[in-house]
């Protein structure tokens, strides 16, 4: 088994030795792998590689394991057990304390961190980041310990059996995560759980998501409970892709495409396969890192970086534009836009019509599902409209695949892009859901704490605390979203120069639109935070 | 030599009208990093370098489903059937009058057109992992392809590169746990390519070439054809040098002995015939060949192909020293005489139950059968003594009761028929999980062999001290990792007039009580080397053709053996074959003596008193968790390579059993781990590794360390750890501060120092 030489391999100038006469007994050297000689693959693909990845490929120079001390922390194995393990403990401290402490949702440490802190923090890491939070994920973690059947260390032999998520489920990518966060948040409307209401209820909602994992872990290989069926996933995934870290990437791709063994997806000696099913010598957003490191070391040629970027930049410059991803942004658009219209009184009288009719209780599943998949409808209509108005007249489509993913079309030409582009919006919209109970009630954290000690008390001044009175909420609300709406006008514009000015028969309207769409959504937003403030 | 055939060439029996496979990327997890397009022997899969995904082509494909087994992210899946004509059937000859008859039983191809259409069964797969199914790893595409167009001695040079023994091998290994079990087509579910019927065609058509000797025409490794076997021009020069057996190597060609004749033997003295070594082969028995001469029977190996060997060494000046057996003492007074040796001696200890009655008279073992019976067979005689416990009753035959129904008492038991004998073989194992060749043993049974699985003899008993009746009992077995247990009270007692034990072979303690480690175990490797899990060998399910064996863990395990062979196991010591592994096959024994061989001929070990060889490869190996090691490891580097010596440089992860056994020096570099005061030492990665090493007899260590306060105690615990292996630790610095790389340009002159006078390295 001959081993090529690794980087910087150096060989004498000439290969022969100065001395000694004996050189004809030398034959060719030993340890030539007869193997080695009889494989003749063929030569990987390049054309068009360049291209397709310039936009994309982040500059060395915001590589950070560049840096010795970084390098030695992400060759750590322990890393991704020491980012868990903290986050192990405070969820595991939810799950009982919601059962045995007291039953004052805002005095019980596990309702008061989960709701008033929990939420809003993965929400920043997501925008800053990417998935940060899946590197620290101690449900996924959780699992994955027991999956690997260790803490941090390389095993080889996985428990469980090791299943591929069947293809007709896998062929619609992340839209099964997007399936499992509408499910999770009904059940949590209603059964009040977020509100935050009883408890259990959250330790519960804790165990199941805990147990859910577990069981998807041991079913299927890797981290597909991750990558397809969290309920975070597609939101983190989407949302995220403004964060500033680009995730790991290639550091030149020449070597991956020439690399023997490629390691980073099937594991080896000192790291897993990409459990994401991502590969760094490809990756051209941060959509599927996971950032748990895997792959940096497994890399047998250390040419793996981890990158940052600009931010926005995982929004705008992808070329491969993922039909799954866009259709993640419209319904998830729609479940926030839900979340503002049923705090209104329109929606209260709409609602007790429909419980009185079905006696399903709040929210009834037929409004929820209906405004969650009339916004989306109208999301993809006014893009058909724009589509037709825009489009070129010899618009011709390139022939896709089959496949939900594959499939291509006029509609989706357009519809893809502008999906992207207002993904900062509805990234802004849900980060400005989560802030009144952050501003309201993150103080009851102290006494919360307290309480283990028997020194908090719904009486205390903290308690009663609040960070920001309510109309200035709605101001920090409002300039939220106006933030997300300024970088989702700067995305737009971005993606219709490049993606829709060739399919466009007037550039410059294309960017009108894109530009329109991603104010229009920042502007209903805004008003449904108003109104919503009023309705309260 | 790469010949990617068309649908139409791999498939000349398939029928117009067949469904097409379907093909499907699953785009969702297809990261595009074209492990499946590099493979695909029908360019079915290319890239779409638009989305960065592969693409398939149903129209192409041919269904051998490469793809779904190379896929780190399981990403395509295969439907439909597989487009291959069927297998090219070769006859079995089975004598209507057994008695006396030794003519083969397996036959070969016979005609041009079966070999062309046989061969056309063969993809060429790109990443061939038949190669990696066979313990010698011959390149089996490239000889399939030279017999496609009709050219043998293409197709001799391509055998030459890994395999002395081509007519042997096609007709005693057992393919289908090799070549055929790795065939892309069985892994898939199908019928494999016959790819020992392809190797013995070209073997039956064109006889192997002997020999390349240095200096002759050809020599470079392409054999001459066009001579036959034994017609060897030895030109005086070279028998002159031949003549000095273990004398003064005055032209500087390393004397080297060989203890065995057998196929470990035969390839250690063929390749370092041709890398110019004077070889001395030193045979216990009167005749060379080893188990190839007594162990095989005729009607598998015929007598003509297993002597060639042989005849052609002998005549191209090896030196054979028939009936000379080579004990302990002997093996030093070789190492004293001879610049290297190479033992290859066997695993010939028969296993003995421990049952009563198993030192009757006519109790015998397999390898005293099988050489009684070889000279009785040739010879046209009987067996003495099966004729006279005949005599009783001239009508009746005698029974031989085969102890073992595994490949040499199934020769036993063929043997007794054909002397004329009833034969009997018994195995406590049960049918379903015995290792025995299915068509070894339809043929035995085919003769008359009463094999009967699942019973045990549990003792033997005789008047007169003649063994006369054996008590046999049943045995169940449920499952196969459990040992067979006897079934009380279900005891038969058969008549028996002779009694061969062929329960198997262990290393003679006598000749391996030495502090060699063996033997060595065969083990696949719990993280293999990923490019053969990414030839998708080992991810396919056991092949039903191959008794539902792991064929790709099987060839993974003997890969270890193959390796560990390239090391001594003591300073100029070298073992290989049966000696190295216990039992083992043909076909591994001589990849083993071939990777010893080569070994010799690349260290070129000097015996004591004449001067040390210089260094030639260095290789440089570094654990590096920040990149100072690295860098340091780079400057040493530099520096060694600096005036003709070949450097090879890695991080520690990397070395393997291999890149040891290329170097001449190791430079090893670690990084110092621990607290200024708690658990200081070389890094763990380090001393996982040393703590794993193969014996490394002989090989010069240089070892340096890098740290931030202080190493401590770090060189000492590397020193001891190679010692401990045999290493001889030949220079060591520990490299801190902010100078740190001048200190690694100061250790790299110092070690070019050692290195270029040898007193000191040797000292």
């Amino acid at each position: 088994m001959t081993i090529t030489a690794g980087p910087g391999a150096t060989t004498g100038p000439d290969g022969a030795r100065t001395a000694g006469t004996d050189t004809a007994t030398r034959p060719t050297p030993v340890g030539t792998d007869p193997v080695v000689t009889a494989v003749h693959l063929r030569p990987p693909q390049r054309r068009g590689m360049e291209e397709r990845f310039a936009a994309t490929d982040p500059s060395p120079g915001l590589d950070i394991a560049r840096h010795p001390k970084v390098a030695r922390i992400l060759h750590n194995r322990r890393l991704q057990f020491m980012l868990i393990l903290p986050n192990q403990i405070v969820f595991w401290a939810v799950i009982f304390l919601g059962l045995l402490g007291t039953v004052v949702p805002g005095l019980n440490f596990g309702t008061a961190i989960t709701w008033y802190l929990w939420f809003c923090l993965v929400f920043v890491m997501m925008v800053v980041v990417g998935r940060a939070w899946c590197a620290m994920c101690p449900f996924g973690g959780f699992a994955e310990w027991i999956q690997r059947r260790t803490f941090w260390k390389r095993t080889q032999k996985v428990l469980g059996l090791g299943r591929k998520v069947p293809e007709p489920i896998a062929r619609y990518g992340f839209l099964l995560s997007v399936g499992s966060f509408l499910a999770l948040t009904w059940i949590e409307e209603f059964f009040n759980i977020a509100g935050p209401g009883a408890p259990h209820a959250t330790s519960w909602m804790v165990v199941g998501i805990v147990a859910s994992a577990l069981v998807f872990f041991l079913a299927f290989e890797r981290r597909s409970f991750c990558r397809y069926v969290c309920p975070l996933s597609a939101l983190i995934g989407t949302v995220g892709a403004m964060g500033s870290v680009a995730g790991f990437r290639t550091r030149d791709r020449e070597t991956c495409l020439s690399c023997g063994t490629k390691d980073c997806m099937r594991g080896g000696t000192d790291g897993y396969g990409c459990p994401w099913y991502t590969w760094p010598g490809s990756a051209d957003s941060n959509l599927a890192c996971g950032l748990c490191t895997e792959c940096y070391k497994a890399c047998p040629s250390d040419n793996i970086g981890l990158y940052l970027q600009k931010p926005l930049t995982s929004v705008v410059a992808p070329h491969r534009r993922r039909a799954d991803v866009a259709w993640a942004v419209a319904i998830l658009w729609g479940l926030v836009v839900f979340q503002q219209v049923n705090a209104t009184n329109v929606y209260g009288s709409l609602d007790s019509w429909l419980i009185r009719a079905t006696h399903i209780g709040y929210p009834n599943p037929v409004d929820y599902v209906g405004i969650i998949a009339a916004v989306a409808a109208l999301m993809a209509g006014i893009v058909w409209v724009a589509q037709h108005a825009l489009e070129r007249r010899d618009l011709q489509v390139p022939a896709g695949g089959h496949g939900f993913m594959e499939h291509t079309s006029k509609f989706r030409t357009f519809f893809l892009p502008l999906m992207y582009g207002i993904i900062p919006v509805v990234g802004a919209d849900y980060f400005a859901r989560q802030l009144p109970k952050f501003f309201k009630h993150v103080p009851r954290l102290v006494p919360a704490i307290g309480a283990w000690f028997g020194h908090g008390s719904t009486s205390s001044s903290i308690y009663h605390m609040r960070l920001l009175a309510d109309p200035r909420i709605v101001t920090v609300q409002v300039g939220v979203i106006a933030l997300g709406t300024l970088a989702a006008v700067v995305t737009s514009w971005r993606i219709a120069g490049r993606d829709l000015a060739t399919v466009s028969a007037h550039p410059a309207a294309a960017r009108a639109v894109a530009v329109g769409l991603a104010l229009a959504c920042g502007a209903a937003a805004i008003v449904l935070y108003i109104a919503m403030h009023a309705a309260s | 030599m790469t010949i990617a055939p068309d649908r139409t060439a791999a498939t000349p029996g398939a029928t117009a009208g067949t469904a097409s496979p379907a093909v499907t990327v699953l785009v969702d997890r297809c990261a595009g990093c074209q492990e499946c397009v590099v493979r695909c022997p029908t360019e079915a899969l290319t890239m779409d370098t638009g989305r960065w995904v592969a693409v398939a082509d149903s129209a192409h494909c041919v269904g051998c489903r490469q793809c779904v087994r190379t896929c780190p992210f399981s990403a395509i899946t295969v439907e439909g059937p597989m487009l291959v004509a069927d297998r090219v059937a070769t006859q079995v000859h089975l004598p209507k009058h057994l008695a006396g008859d030794v003519s083969e039983t397996r036959r070969g191809i016979t005609t041009w057109d079966e070999a062309v259409a046989e061969a056309s069964r063969c993809l060429s797969c790109p990443d061939p992992t038949c190669v990696r199914g066979c313990p010698t790893h011959n390149d089996i595409p490239a000889f399939v392809a030279a017999v496609r167009q009709r050219d043998l001695d293409e197709a001799h040079r391509i055998l030459r590169r890994t395999t002395f023994l081509p007519d042997v091998c096609s007709r005693v290994c057992d393919q289908a746990v090799q070549c055929e079990g790795a065939c892309t087509w069985s892994l898939a579910g199908g019928t494999p390519v016959a790819v020992g019927a392809l190797e013995r065609f070209i073997t039956d058509n064109a006889p192997v070439p002997p020999p390349a000797l240095p200096g002759s025409p050809g020599a470079t490794g392409s054999a001459d054809v066009s001579s036959a076997p034994g017609e060897v021009s030895s030109s005086p020069a070279r028998r002159r040098r031949v003549a000095a057996p273990g004398g003064s190597s005055a032209a500087g060609a390393p004397s080297v002995a060989i203890v065995g004749s057998g196929p470990a033997g035969i390839a250690a003295a063929w390749e370092l015939l041709e890398g110019g070594a004077q070889v001395t082969v030193f045979e216990r028995d009167a005749s060379p060949g080893g188990l190839l001469g007594w162990g095989i029977p005729d009607f598998t190996l015929p007598a003509a192909v297993a002597e060639r060997p042989w005849d052609q060494l002998q005549a191209a000046g090896v030196d054979l020293r028939c009936s000379t057996a080579v004990d302990a003492p002997g093996l030093e007074r070789l190492l004293a005489e001879h610049d290297a040796v190479v033992l290859a001696h066997g695993a010939g200890l028969p296993v003995r139950p421990p049952i009563p009655g198993v030192d009757l008279a006519g109790v015998e073992d397999a390898t005293s059968f099988l050489q009684r019976a070889r000279a009785a067979l040739q010879n046209g005689d009987r067996l003495a003594d099966l004729d006279e416990a005949a005599t009783g009753s001239p009508r009746t035959a005698a029974t031989v009761l085969v102890l073992g129904a595994g490949n040499t008492a199934m020769d036993v038991a063929r043997c007794a028929r054909r002397l004329g004998a009833n034969a009997i073989c018994i195995d406590w194992m049960d049918p379903r999980f015995a290792p025995v060749r299915p068509d070894e043993l339809e043929e035995a049974r085919a003769e008359g062999v009463d094999v009967r699985f699942s019973s045990t003899v549990v003792g033997l008993e005789g008047t007169g001290g003649t063994v006369g009746v054996a008590r046999i009992a049943r045995t169940r077995q449920e499952r196969a990792d459990r040992r067979p247990v006897i079934q009380q009270g279900s005891d038969e007692l058969v008549p028996v007039e002779h009694v061969v034990l062929a329960m198997g072979y262990r290393l003679d303690p006598e000749l391996s009580h030495d502090d060699l480690g063996r033997p060595f175990v065969k083990h696949a490797p719990e993280l293999p080397d990923r490019r053969w899990t990414g030839s998708g060998i080992l991810s396919a399910p056991a092949p039903a053709f191959a008794r539902h064996q792991p064929v790709g863990r099987l060839a993974l395990a003997r890969e270890t053996a193959r390796v560990t062979a390239a090391l001594p196991r003591r300073e100029r010591l070298w073992v290989a074959g049966d000696a190295l592994v216990g039992p083992s096959t043909v076909v591994e024994a001589m990849a083993q003596g071939r990777e010893a061989a080569r070994a010799v001929l690349a260290h070129r070990p000097r015996r004591p008193g004449t001067q040390r060889p210089e260094i030639a490869h260095v290789v440089v190996a570094y654990d590096s968790v920040g990149g100072r090691t690295a860098s340091c490891a780079r400057a040493v580097a530099d520096l060694l390579g600096a005036d003709g010596t070949t450097v090879e440089i890695l991080p520690l992860k990397q070395v393997d059993t291999m890149t040891l056994a290329r170097a001449d020096l190791l430079v090893l570099g670690t990084w110092t781990e621990g607290f200024v005061v708690a658990g200081v030492g070389p890094s763990r990665t380090t001393r996982r590794w040393l703590a794993d090493l193969p014996p490394i007899a002989g090989l010069r260590v240089a070892t340096f360390c890098t740290y931030g306060v202080t190493p401590r105690g770090t060189l000492g615990i590397m020193r001891t750890l190679i010692e401990a292996r045999g290493g001889e630790v030949v220079a060591e610095a520990s490299m801190g501060g902010r100078n740190f790389l001048a200190e690694a340009k100061r250790f790299g002159v110092t070690v070019r120092t050692r290195m270029r006078s040898r007193a000191a390295v040797a000292s």
